[in-house]
């Protein structure tokens, strides 16, 4: 393993001193979650006495801010750590190193008790409808234990509470009586809603939250969730890997490649004005819902490289096409050859070399991007 | 006019459950003509992923059973072909790609020997050389080390990797037709575009037809000829890509086309289909699109009180014209070869019900000049040594 990839930083020096803007955009608000530097490193244990043969670095130095009643877009493709991202955060997956706070407390120092407390406030809803509620319990229960957990209410008041949440969401407050098994997908997304909201949470982390539901359903729990954030200023922490829906959804967008964010800007200024290679891509690659094709398609070689054994320099640089088509102009001393999908390419040479940190580009504030390219 | 290379004529499968038959394929016909890509596109439940098994008669009976109806492959009926005889069929004149690459693939065997079992048992050749056609299938779906990856399982390749071998696989006996029943569905979109650009290449090298089976819009729009759109196992819409992305028909349609955020569009609120996709055990009378169908409310708030009538879905009590609860719409040719099942489709009182054939396709996809290339531009722009 390079020098580079050994280096871990000591997060609180650095975080004190950074002064780029966090966020961007029409983003006002106070913060209610602050990232900083977050790493989330999985060891790789080989052999009869498991020794630590290496790390996967599914989240490697992750910064961002979510404001109140505002919504972060942070996309990715599969493996790309925002599913761990959001999992760290709410101390479901022990971090590595960095800062996560809560209203300004440190969460990820706090211990059970003062956790519990806290807890209450920021809520997860999955992907999976079905695998995430306990066929076993009715929905009224499914509902209703986090509110008696937490001493809330009981009894017939805590029963009157659910009956309200399943109003909301838009549910018959009858289905409380009933089991999981008996709902379709889309129903049980608003239960897994209903569910989340039960403790009145100001911090919301969906993990896509609709790419298992039907296009006529997707749209409805878009809305559901659009309206729950109007009513309640609730933040949201929105993971997803369709950009057209995170785009429609997000008032800041942040993508990530290889456990870092490569680029964030506001959904707007993303989505006009991108200024990584591989957000250009992304957005290339969605297929429109449009016979006639309005866009340029970048198609780009090869996958997304092991995060256990990740490249050298930009992580980006054996799929960039932007390297390449710079380096076909640039001097010889300033390129070098690589291997790509099996082929040989020649790109520029600091790309292989050095990481690029994410800094602020022509844009507008607050809109930034690691490539060594784009300005 | 040319003859199609597949011709499904009001084929009707049932399948008998506990709780009576359900009909998850109603009278659906439609032709593919060879060199085209023809869509079916619907959601979950919608009969799309059966009407494709059918084809292939790959419906477990019992407890599926084809009611009626015909698959006729170039002049043969599939459905009157003995057992064997539809084994000379399968992966030779039709093969078919799944979305799940890793179930599909058998996980004991190397990428090799399953390629070459295909080859073997439509061709007779040796071992040898079926591992030689095994070698130049992974070349042209674009692995690279065709030789090396041949010894390969599948669980050591990605699912992108996989899926293209399931193509090879697929392709490697040069069947004249592809089912591809969702095949980008579980894969990144960097990795979809990939595998959507490999099969359109593919496609023009060979001239072969492609069933493209998708809930994906995207992927209709920018790879069919013709688009058949099903709803509660009919086909509701049936239309050229550019006439049903145009002039959707159905209300169903246009509302699909309306949940969907696009991107670069910004919109304060999404439309949305209000209520479920029916369940095949409790189809409503009538439009099966009804209880959720816009226009028909529109309709009947300005008609009169008796051509409408009282509906209720989804715990919300409504009014609907009454020829919708009580009669099904069939599928008519409502404008110049653009077919659609509804009451209320432009001319369909005078329009009279065919099956849809569309000798269609589309000219080829180039972005217009105009279109921003950001990595060009970004090159010229943004890089200065």
């Amino acid at each position: 393993m390079s020098q580079q990839q050994q280096q871990t930083s000591p997060p609180t020096a650095r975080v004190a001193q950074r002064q780029v803007q966090l966020s961007a955009g029409d983003v006002a608000g106070a913060p209610v979650i602050e990232v900083r530097d977050l790493r989330t490193h999985f060891p790789i244990r080989r052999g009869v006495f498991s020794r630590t043969v290496g790390q996967v670095k599914a989240v490697d130095g992750v910064s961002f801010d979510v404001r109140e009643g505002k919504t972060l877009g942070l996309v990715g493709e599969s493996g790309c750590g925002k599913t761990t991202v959001g999992r760290t955060i709410l101390r479901l997956i022990p971090h590595t190193s960095g800062e996560v706070r809560y209203r300004g407390r440190d969460l990820l120092a706090l211990g059970g008790r003062e956790l519990r407390g806290l807890r209450r406030h920021m809520q997860i809803i999955f992907q999976d409808p079905v695998s995430s509620l306990n066929p076993r319990m009715t929905v009224g229960n499914i509902i209703g234990e986090p509110i008696q957990v937490h001493g809330i209410a009981r009894g017939r008041a805590r029963d009157e509470m659910v009956a309200g949440l399943l109003e909301r969401v838009g549910l018959d407050p009858s289905y409380a009586a009933r089991y999981p098994h008996e709902f379709s997908g889309g129903q049980r997304q608003r239960i897994g809603i209903a569910r989340a909201l039960a403790l009145n949470p100001d911090f919301i982390v969906c993990d896509e939250p609709v790419s298992a539901l039907d296009v006529s359903i997707q749209s409805q729990i878009l809305n559901l969730l659009d309206d729950l954030q109007r009513e309640r200023r609730i933040a949201y922490l929105f993971i997803a890997h369709n950009l057209a829906v995170v785009e429609h959804f997000s008032d800041e967008v942040a993508v990530m490649y290889l456990g870092r964010i490569v680029e964030r800007a506001g959904a707007d200024d993303l989505y006009a004005n991108p200024k990584h290679p591989y957000t250009m891509s992304l957005l290339s690659a969605i297929p429109e819902a449009d016979p006639r094709p309005k866009r340029v398609r970048i198609v780009l070689p090869g996958e997304v490289p092991s995060p256990s054994n990740p490249p050298t320099g930009c992580p980006f640089h054996p799929r960039c096409p932007l390297a390449r088509q710079v380096a076909a102009e640039a001097g010889a001393a300033d390129t070098t050859t690589i291997e790509s999908a099996g082929d040989p390419v020649r790109v520029l040479r600091k790309c292989v070399e050095e990481i690029p940190p994410l800094e602020q580009k022509q844009a507008t504030p607050g809109h930034v991007a690691a490539c060594w390219v784009t300005k | 006019m040319a003859t199609p290379l597949l011709e499904v004529k009001n084929l009707n499968v049932a399948f008998d459950t506990e709780r009576g038959q359900i009909r998850p394929v109603r009278d659906v016909s439609f032709s593919v003509f060879p060199g085209q890509t023809v869509a079916i596109v619907g959601e979950s439940g919608c009969g799309k992923s059966v009407t494709a098994l059918s084809i292939l008669r790959l419906i477990p009976q019992p407890p599926g059973r084809v009611l009626g109806g015909e698959i006729v492959l170039d002049g043969r009926n599939l459905l009157a072909l003995s057992e064997r005889e539809m084994r000379g069929v399968r992966g030779k004149d039709i093969a078919m790609i799944f979305q799940e690459p890793m179930t599909s693939l058998n996980p004991v065997f190397t990428i090799g020997d399953q390629i070459a079992e295909a080859v073997t048992l439509h061709q007779r050749i040796s071992n040898r050389q079926a591992y030689a056609v095994a070698e130049q299938a992974l070349r042209d779906v674009g692995i690279a080390d065709p030789g090396r990856r041949l010894h390969e399982y599948p669980h050591q390749m990605s699912g992108g990797m996989r899926q293209r071998v399931m193509i090879a696989m697929a392709l490697s006996c040069q069947p004249r037709l592809l089912i591809a029943d969702e095949p980008t569905t579980a894969l990144d979109v960097t990795i979809q575009a990939q595998i959507l650009e490999l099969l359109r290449k593919l496609q023009r090298e060979r001239g072969m037809s492609i069933l493209l089976i998708t809930h994906d819009l995207g992927v209709v729009a920018e790879n069919a000829d013709v688009v058949n759109v099903m709803y509660a196992s009919r086909v509701v819409e049936a239309a050229t890509v550019e006439d049903l992305f145009d002039r959707p028909q159905h209300p169903y349609t246009e509302g699909l086309f309306r949940s969907v955020p696009k991107l670069g569009q910004k919109i304060d609120r999404l439309e949305t289909i209000p209520g479920t996709v029916p369940n095949p055990a409790r189809f409503p009378t009538g439009c099966k699109f009804h209880p959720r169908c816009p226009r028909t409310r529109q309709l009947a708030a300005a008609a009169p009180a008796e051509q409408t009538m009282e509906a209720a879905a989804a715990g919300e009590r409504f009014r609907v014209m009454r020829v919708c609860v009580e009669q099904e719409p069939d599928l008519r040719e409502v404008r110049g070869r653009h077919w659609a099942s509804c009451h209320f489709a432009e001319n369909y009182p005078q329009a009279k019900p065919t099956a849809p054939q569309l000798d269609h396709h589309r000219p080829e996809v180039a972005a217009p000049a105009a279109a921003p290339d950001l990595i060009a531009t970004a090159a010229k722009e943004e890089y200065k040594p």
